[in-house]
């Protein structure tokens, strides 16, 4: 899985009937160290309602059609999880309820 | 198959995923002495490693292939924690 910071929105008009309803979102992929973005950007679908500003991570490849909001659609690269704490070597480099306070 | 060292915990509340009592372990990639590669990334953990530990990940859709991940969208594991490395002869890594 890799963790990745939800920067915006994707909207797509003209897309096979299979994908309506989706919701795409724009990612950059993260450092989480710095938990600065690393300028890697990717698109996924949202399966755990995502906002901008959050940390998440995906997951991609034929795993990316296991949640339910995917299954059987064309998707490789699924928002499993928004992210609440990262801790490297006993510190703290992130915390949700950090950022939004 | 490749080698990372445990570097910490990722705690997720909202998950998608249906896997009970998950473990995510924040890894990075390294080479067969345990020297870090500076790329960093989540996995379930299946085999209760600790932070500085060697791991072996599995990547992929072979990800699914265990009870607990089967028909789950996860696709980095942690599979096993590597005890020693021998390179032509040499031990390359050994757990403390």
């Amino acid at each position: 899985m890799v963790l990745a910071r939800v920067k915006g929105t994707v909207v797509s008009t003209h897309k096979p009937s299979s994908m309506e309803g989706l919701k795409l979102l724009l990612l950059e992929k993260i450092d989480p160290v710095s938990m600065k973005g690393k300028g890697d950007f990717v698109v996924a679908i949202d399966s755990v309602g995502a906002n901008a500003g959050e940390i998440v991570f995906y997951v991609t490849g034929s795993s990316a059609r296991m949640t339910e909001t995917t299954k059987g659609k064309p998707s490789d690269a699924t928002i499993i999880a928004i992210v609440d704490v990262i801790e490297k070597d006993g510190a703290f480099t992130y915390q949700k309820a950090a950022v939004q306070e | 198959m490749t080698l990372a060292r445990v570097r910490g915990t990722v705690v997720a509340d909202q998950r998608s995923d249906g896997v009970e009592h998950p473990r995510f372990l924040l890894i990075e990639e390294c080479d067969q002495s345990g020297t870090g590669k500076g790329e960093f990334l989540v996995a379930l953990d299946m085999v209760g490693a600790d932070r500085g530990q060697l791991v072996l990940l599995a990547q992929g859709s072979s990800c699914r292939w265990t009870y607990l991940t089967e028909n789950k969208p996860m696709d980095v594991l942690v599979v096993a924690i590597v005890d020693t490395i021998d390179q032509g002869g040499l031990d390359v890594w050994k757990q403390e």
